[in-house]
This record gives C-alpha cells, structure tokens and sequence, in this order.
C-alpha cells in the first residue's frame, strides 16, 4: 500500500515537473530553430542585413533595414499618443472621476485590452486611414497610421495597469501631502507616481514589447512597402506585417532564411524588452509598507 | 448639556456650535461641539472610540473636504474668521494648521526631500535657504543628529518612530501656527512614544497643539487642557489637571477610572 | 501668495488635461466599438451560420466553415495545452515553490506570454508545416497550445496559491500522501479560479490571428479533418477585409463581431464568475511569488 502511493506520488511529481520544463523547452526550441532556419541569410549577409536597405527577392537580395527601421518608428509613435494619454486616463479614473463613473469606465477599458488586434487592425484600413489620407495625403497608410492604431490597441492596457498601480497609494500618504497645502496635481505627481512607479514603467516597457512584436493591427495599414520611407504618411512595412505578408509565398531557400533572420531579430529585441520590464518590475517592487 | 470651563488664555482657534456629518449618513457624527484651543498649550481630544474626536480634528484643517458630500455645519474662528467659509483658501489654510497622521507617512522620496516638500509648495528654491530650514526642522523635530549624515537616503530607511518624527520634522518646516496630532504614539513602540511625546512638549513655545489620545495616561502627561467627548458631543473641557482629579460630569469620571472606553 | 496661486492654475490645467485626455482616448475607444457594431450588425445573418465561402459576388456565402474552424481549433489548443498549463502550474506552485528553478520557470512563462505571436507561427511553420509540406489544423492548434501554456501556468500558480494552507495541512494531517492532497483537495479548492483561467486563456488565444497565417492557413471550405488547412475567424477576417471585394469585406465585419462577441463574452462571464466567488485581483496579487 504504502509502496503503491508513493510511485503514484514520484510519478505524479515528475509529470508536473515535465510540464513545466516544456515551457523551458519551448523557448528554448524557438531560439534554436529560428537560428537554424536563419542561418543561411546569416551566413550569406551577414551583419550588413541589419543594416541592408534593398529588399529584392527576384534578385536574391535582402536586406533587413526598411522592417527594423518601421517596427521601431511604428513603435515610437505609438508610445508618444499612448503614454501620456493613458495616464491621463489613469489619473482620470483613480482621481478625477465622479465616483459613479469609475468603475463603468474602468472595466469597459479592461475589456477593450481584451479586444483582438485584428478588429483594431480592421477599423484602422477602414476608418483611420482614409481619415489620414484627407488630412496628411498620400494613401493614408504607412508608419503614422499604424502607429496610432498600435497607440490605441495599447491604451487600455496602460491605462488599467496604471490606475491599479496610481490606487495602491495609501490614503493616509496622500492625506498628508494635502495636509501640508499640496493641491490635486501636487499629490499626484510627487506622492502618486513616485509611489506607483514600478507599476507604472512596467506597464509601459510591456507596452512597448507588445506594441513592437504585434503583427495584425499594423499588416492591414503599413502599405508593405520594402524601403525607408522619406515620410512617416508614406507606405512602409515592419518585421511582423512583413512575415505577415511573404511569408506563405516564399520561392527560395534565402527568402525563406532572411524571413526568419527577420523574425529571430523580433525574437530577440522582444525577449530584451520584456526580460528588462520584468527586471524593472522585480527591482523596485520592494513594496513601500507603511510602517506599523 | 457639556461643562465647558472658562479659560483665561490667548485663545488661537474657537469651535463654536459645530457639528459634522459624513457624506450619505443621515445624522450627524458630531454634535453641536463648541470648545476653545489655547495658544501655545496643548489640548487632548480623549473619548472611547466612535465619540468623534478624530472627526472633530480632522475638521480643523478640513482633510474632510477630500472626500465630497461631507458637510459642516456651525462655525470655527481662527484669528477672527470662519474657516468652514465657502470660498477659504484650504491650501493656504493646510499650511498654517499642520497635521501628524496615526501612521507614520514618509513619502516616497528623500529624508530631506521630505522635510523641505511643504517648503518647495510653497515657492522656496533656494537651496541655501532649503538647507538651513531643512536642518533647523530636523533639530526641531529631534531627528537631526540621527540622520544629519545621510539626509539623501530613501526616507523609508529610517525606523517607525525615526518616520514619525520625519512627519513632525516636515510639519513644522512650514512654521504652521497650530498642529494637530491623530494619535501619533499608536503605532509606535514605547520608547518612541517617549521621544514623540517629550518632543510634543517642547514644539508648544512655538506652536499650539491639539492631540487626539486614545491613551489617557498620554493626555495627563503632555496636555493642558482635555476635551472629553462621547457619542459625538463634547461632554466635559478643562484644564488637564482638573478633568483628571476632578471631573465635573459623572460619564467623565466614568471614563477616566475605566469604568468603560 | 503667488506660488500658491501658480499652483492651483497648474492644478487646474493639468487636471483639465488628463480629463480630455481620458475624453479623447476614451472617444477613439467607442468609435472602433461603434464601428464594430454598426458593421457587424448590418452584416449580420442567418445565412452566415448556415453557409460556407462562396467566391466574391456570387450570392450567399457565409462564414459557417470559419466558425466551425474557429471552434475547432480553440478546442483543440485547449485540449493540448491546458493539462500541460495545469500541470506546470502545479509544480511551481505545489513542489517547485520558491526555488529557483520554479522562479526561472515564472519568468519564462511572463517572457514566452508576451513574445511576438507571429513568431510562434514561423516556429511551428518549421517544425511542422515544412517537414509534411502542407498548412493543417493540427499545426494551427500546436501554435494555440504553444500560447496557452504559459498562460494557463501563471492562473493556475495563482489560483492555487488562493487555496489556504490549512486544507493542504489537513489533507496531510489525515495521512494523505501529496499527490492526494493535491488532486482531491487542492484542486477542488481552486477549481473556480483555474476554470475562469481556462475560460479567459482561451478567450486570449480565441483572438489571435498571426499565429495562424502559416500553420492552419486559411480554407474557404468546411473542412473538419485536422491534416488539412482549416479557416478560422481570424484569418478569414484579414482576407476578406483586405480583398478588394465588398460583399466579403461585409462579410469581415461579421466575422469581426462574431469573434469580438465571442472574447468579450468569455471575459465578462469570467470576471462575473470571479466576483461571485469574491476573488479579486488585490488578494491573486498579495499571493503572487514573483
């Protein structure tokens, strides 16, 4: 009897134990055959892919320049509409709100983060980008358009991070600022955001992986056009709506390997953003206790 | 109806028929509570809990008004004007009449940081003249000697009782006229209850202090003058000495033999 | 009195600022939500539950293969990856605990959860497109399952850590080994978390497109053996709203409201479910190991 539980109990352990070592495997597993896959771009460029502007399958050349180069402007102009706005939000919910209003809005906003990005993708090619096209011309797409839409799809999920961090300031700290003549703004900016920022930052360093590896709500916008644009109203593409996009087509082996050289490129500077968030995250959250 | 003795000192702050009641309560937590605060004394606010004296501190620099839908009701005079007036200047006024939480509430920033934030609000940028107020603050507050050497350090490394005596530090950095005290010894241990309360004493030749004490040894020990509340009324107020040998009420001899509380 | 003056204009313009800040962001929000549900619901149906693809500008057609794919293939991933999910949680929370290997694990899971989705794809499309040289659903549902996994760990480690340790000392007290603690205690104390957690995961991956493009590709046909290509609402929403052809990008609002209808309903029905059983975020937060 006793026997019998415990090779149920080593077996039970161990199962458990593989499971979980599969999630290590599984990154792990994508480091690697992305390598593979990549190498023969690798070998065949180099470095000088990431700094390459043509992209030219019918030539055999590829360089991965225009895709890098639209993921980080795409990016840059979402976090430019989507920080501040999002902690205009979250300072409106957790501090300027009437109380009836606070929590509608708040979990109308959780529910947006929980939207897929392809419906934000859609409204985009439909909506925002004939609006671009009669405000700034051109053919509405292109790095600004996909940036906004990027900038909106990340709005709720800032804005709800952000407020639940800005709620956790106690009210006896917040009380005494106002008890020394602080006003609203005063106890916001040096009492609030100082004591959620951990929360804060992470919010938007995760923001910002996201915002760079997402592939839907920008293929639809981008104008999939292989060079750096000389305007951000111009067409362009990232490394994720270029996948997007060639990937199923490929004709050749090199096309295929500077394919996944781009998405190993991805791989990388996501892991980088999102391994640096969580840093940042674990560092400050030594949580500031109010002393009993 | 309450014993309110006369007193024969400066008086600084006059509550005069006061009442309170908080936002979506149908009566009033503080009933009709007319008392004086002398200058440069201390007075304690004793009561067993739910008798309203936090209530009737927390109106005198109106924490109150954070939160809408609180309403005051009656009069309290300092220096000759009601500051339960619509249109007071509650910033303005916050910096004269300063508070000391029940907790200890460094802010996430500095221990000198800290101390000078009430004197940045209000303009100060001068960092000779920061650094002069800021030392004289700390002396006041008798934290200087303890952290003189490291006024950069985070303010969440200093102990319980070090942080409360930060939070006088940074009170008293503005020069308010009057501060008020919401149990600032409960959670603290007995060693810094000393050190707190002995420095209580010594800040009356420069400010007038009101303290709220659900300890009644504490009220005997450092305060002038006792206000005894219960239910929301004011029941007895006198010079410390006498509401504790001599009460006039039978509910305040009731109360300071420990008969309930 | 200048400063203080200076400061409540400062205070009464930032806090106007933040205010129409909300307003706007809060405006664009709707509008994709207006749009969402003026579109999908002009486009709504009998027919596009009954009918499958048919060519643009021939009559009928519906995105009843599509569902069904969709269906599929979210049934599939969890199937695959919640026991997976659920075991791993178990172990970090239950034997792996504070150790450095269960925090690596933790980490992990945050890392692989927030990676690009479409890279997932280009790695299933290697290790299974390839190699059989054809799009099929049962690469579709490894790639969702891939995704899940993570997810369903972190809920599953929180969810257990609701559970208090009393019930597991009882348990043992009353001479249970641990495996028994855990699947007839523990489990049973978290069974309401950790099914919110399924409902939620799948509602996250219900939702995801770029994992799909080159592994279950895309099928204007019903089509229900897992080997070959299977449509899914997703995918079939990218095509239809980028061809050029207004009938199908009608039919694209549909399936966008279908879809949307179909996550925003499983979280709500979760955070409803969550609330009843009075567990909040505050209490799975105060929990939380790493």
């Amino acid at each position: 009897m006793h026997n019998k539980h415990s090779i149920k109990e080593m077996f039970f352990e161990h199962l458990t134990r593989f499971s979980a070592i599969l999630v290590l495997f599984f990154l792990s597993a994508i480091f690697i055959v992305l390598i593979i896959k990549a190498y023969p771009a690798i070998h065949h460029f180099g470095f000088s892919f990431i700094t390459e502007q043509k992209w030219a399958p019918n030539f055999e050349l590829f360089g991965g320049l225009p895709a890098i180069y639209g993921s980080f402007i795409s990016t840059l102009i979402a976090m430019l509409f989507a920080v501040p706005v999002a902690i205009g939000i979250a300072i409106f919910l957790s501090e300027i709100s009437p109380k009836s209003l606070k929590a509608p809005m708040g979990v109308s906003i959780e529910l947006l983060a929980a939207i897929p990005s392809v419906v934000y993708g859609m409204w985009g090619l439909f909506y925002l980008a004939p609006l671009m096209r009669d405000v700034f011309g051109g053919n509405g797409l292109g790095l600004f358009t996909a940036g906004l839409i990027l900038a909106i799809m990340i709005l709720p999920f800032i804005s709800a991070i952000t407020r639940d961090a800005l709620n956790t300031t106690p009210k006896i700290l917040k009380e005494s600022a106002y008890a020394l003549g602080a006003t609203q703004w005063d106890v916001i900016k040096d009492i609030m955001i100082p004591y959620a920022k951990a929360g804060i930052v992470g919010s938007v360093i995760l923001a910002l992986g996201r915002a760079f590896g997402e592939t839907m709500a920008v293929t639809f916008v981008m104008g999939n056009s292989h060079q750096i644009p000389n305007s951000i109203f111009a067409p362009a593409t990232s490394i994720p709506s270029t996948l997007a996009n060639e990937f199923s087509e490929v004709d050749s082996e090199l096309y295929l390997s500077s394919l996944y050289f781009l998405a190993l490129i991805l791989f990388i500077i996501s892991f980088i953003i999102i391994a640096f968030a969580k840093f940042y995250f674990l560092k400050n959250k030594r949580s500031r206790k109010i002393k009993k | 109806m309450a014993t309110v003795d006369k007193i024969n000192e400066e008086i600084d702050l006059e509550v005069k028929n006061f009442s309170f009641r908080y936002a979506g309560s149908e009566t009033n937590s503080l009933k009709n509570v007319s008392l004086p605060i002398a200058k440069n004394k201390v007075t304690a606010l004793i009561g067993p809990s739910g008798c309203g004296k936090t209530t009737l501190l927390r109106s005198l620099n109106r924490i109150h008004d954070l939160y809408h839908g609180n309403k005051y009701f009656g009069e309290i005079k300092f220096e000759g004007h009601n500051i339960l007036d619509e249109n007071e200047d509650l910033i303005h006024l916050r910096t004269r009449i300063g508070m000391i939480f029940q907790k200890p509430t460094a802010f996430p920033m500095s221990i000198y940081d800290n101390v000078a934030y009430g004197l940045k609000l209000q303009g100060v940028r001068d960092h000779k003249i920061l650094d002069g107020k800021v030392a004289e603050a700390l002396k006041g507050g008798a934290l200087y000697d303890e952290v003189k050497n490291r006024l950069h350090d985070d303010a969440d490394s200093l102990s319980g009782g070090q942080q409360q005596r930060l939070c006088i530090a940074r009170a008293i950095a503005v020069e308010p006229e009057i501060l008020l005290f919401d149990e600032p010894t409960s959670a603290l241990d007995p060693i810094s209850t000393i050190a707190i309360e002995s420095l209580i004493k010594s800040l009356k030749d420069k400010v007038t202090i009101v303290i709220v004490t659900h300890n009644m040894q504490q009220a005997q020990r450092i305060s002038d003058y006792t206000a005894f509340m219960y239910l929301g009324e004011l029941i007895e107020f006198g010079k410390t000495s006498k509401i504790f040998s001599n009460p006039d009420e039978d509910l305040t001899k009731q109360y300071i033999s420990g008969k309930f509380g | 009195m200048t400063s203080s003056t200076k400061r409540k204009i400062i205070n009464k313009f930032v806090l106007s600022l933040s205010t129409i800040f909300a307003i706007i962001g809060v405006a664009f929000l709707f509008w994709i939500l207006f749009v969402l549900l003026k579109n999908g619901f002009s486009a709504l149906s009998v027919n596009m539950f009954v009918e499958d693809g048919a060519p643009p500008g021939t009559e009928g057609g519906g995105l009843r293969h599509a569902i069904v794919g969709q269906l599929i293939l979210a049934v599939g991933a969890t199937v695959l990856g919640v026991p997976i999910g659920i075991l791993a949680g178990t172990f970090v929370r239950e034997y792996g605990k504070k150790s450095q290997f269960a925090d690596l694990i933790r980490d992990l899971s945050d890392i692989m959860m927030s990676a690009p989705s479409i890279v997932i794809g280009t790695f299933v499309y290697a290790l299974l497109v390839a190699p059989t040289g054809g799009f099929s659903g049962y690469a579709g549902i490894t790639a969702l399952a891939i995704m899940m996994i993570p997810i369903i760990l972190r809920t599953t480690d929180d969810m257990l850590g609701l559970v208090p340790n009393s019930l597991r000392e009882a348990a043992i007290a009353l001479g249970a080994p641990k495996y028994k603690m855990i699947l007839d205690v523990v489990y049973l104390g978290a069974r309401v978390g950790i099914l919110t957690g399924i409902l939620l995961g799948i509602a996250r991956v219900a939702g995801e497109t770029a994992p799909l493009l080159f592994t279950s590709f895309n099928s204007n046909f019903f089509e229900t053996d897992l080997a070959e290509p299977i449509a899914s609402l997703t995918v079939t929403m990218f095509n239809y709203a980028t061809s050029p052809y207004e009938d199908w990008q009608s039919l694209g609002w549909g399936a966008a409201l279908i879809l949307a209808g179909f996550v925003l309903g499983l979280n709500i029905l979760g955070r409803i479910w969550l609330s009843f059983h009075h567990i909040t975020r505050k209490k799975i937060l105060k929990k939380r190991k790493r």
